[in-house]
């Protein structure tokens, strides 16, 4: 039953028997505070269903801003397409690099084991040995392109993660600490520091004399 | 006394190409016979397996790293006076002071060249 339905067959109760004529004073102030009361309850159920209906309005609001936020992440086309790509990518990034250093390290090891007897086949063998090093020295252009597109993936997951979490106010919950975070930990795997050593060969040689 | 070149070396890391830039520069500095082993529990089956005179190791490695070898090696009666030389990418003081106290002879960081692995050859070994 809504409340102002309530309040009315209320009112109405008190309208009845007030119409019966009876005049006996108590009788007659309690049903006006009776009357008094159903005022009150009039306005206060009249208020609670306007604020119970302005929430289910925010609600809706907050749903449809969500839903919308939701389609802007576009979250199937980073995890389809954008994810795989970047993933395809340092693939080939750590493959060419392999394969470079490979090539870079085989003609390092066969200069140091030519014998220097005939100088001119030594120049020779030198001079072809440091051109296929030359050669193999092109992965990094490739691997630079290659690495920002990558970048420019995770700016743009960055990018709209952001915008979502700011736009539906997410708080991070507490991390939770996985058996490998757990290990990493433990056995100080930290990997190396994004801009050099954290601490420098000197430093660490300070710390052995 | 003069340190004995010929003496097994066993290299650890999970990274052929490291493997093949410390084998060659120890070929390079005298060093002739050359193990390698591509984790720490492999590696520790090899020093338990043989007699080596030097332990150059990595430390990010699985399934066993080479801060839990270098631990193993300590707690061994059989391993425990083996020079010990880790070489890795962990740079952080903690890492060092870490493996310090657990018995490491001495800490390169990566990436380094032959003057420093020269270098603390030589505090580890002595003159060669």
């Amino acid at each position: 039953m809504a409340a102002a339905e309530a309040a009315l067959k209320i009112r109405t109760a008190m309208d009845q028997l007030k119409a019966t004529g009876v005049r006996e004073r108590p009788l007659v102030e309690v049903l006006d505070l009776s009357h008094q009361m159903a005022d009150a309850m009039t306005a206060f159920f009249g208020s609670l269903d306007k604020s119970i209906i302005g929430e289910f309005r925010y609600l809706a609001d907050f749903i449809q801003k969500a839903r919308d936020e939701i389609s802007g992440l576009q979250a199937n086309d980073i995890k389809d397409s954008r994810l795989p790509g970047a993933s395809m990518e340092l693939d080939a990034v750590v493959r060419d690099t392999e394969r470079a250093t490979e090539s870079i390290m085989s003609e390092a090891e066969k200069l140091m084991s030519i014998e220097p007897a005939d100088l001119a086949a030594y120049k020779a063998d030198v001079d072809a040995a440091m051109m296929r090093i030359f050669e193999a020295c092109s992965f990094q252009d490739l691997t630079g392109q290659r690495v920002t597109k990558v970048i420019s993936t995770l700016r743009h997951i960055e990018d709209r993660v952001t915008k979502f979490a700011n736009a539906l106010g997410v708080k991070d919950a507490a991390p939770m600490e996985t058996a490998e975070d757990a290990r990493k930990r433990e056995l100080l795997l930290n990997g190396p520091a994004a801009n050099g050593p954290a601490t420098s060969q000197d430093d660490i040689d300070a710390l052995f004399a | 006394m003069a340190v004995d070149l010929s003496m097994p070396v066993l290299v650890v890391d999970d990274y052929q190409t490291m493997i093949r830039i410390i084998r060659n520069l120890l070929n390079q500095l005298g060093f002739k016979n050359i193990e390698e082993a591509k984790d720490g529990r492999q590696a520790l089956e090899k020093l338990n397996s043989g007699r080596f005179g030097l332990v150059i190791s990595d430390w990010n490695m699985e399934p066993m790293t080479g801060y839990e070898l270098l631990q193993q090696v300590r707690a061994s009666d059989k391993l425990k006076a083996t020079p010990f030389i880790m070489v890795t990418a962990e740079s952080k003081t903690e890492n060092v002071i870490a493996a310090k106290k657990a018995g490491v002879n001495n800490y390169i960081v990566k990436p380094f060249n032959a003057e420093t692995l020269k270098g603390k050859l030589k505090s580890v070994l002595g003159e060669f």
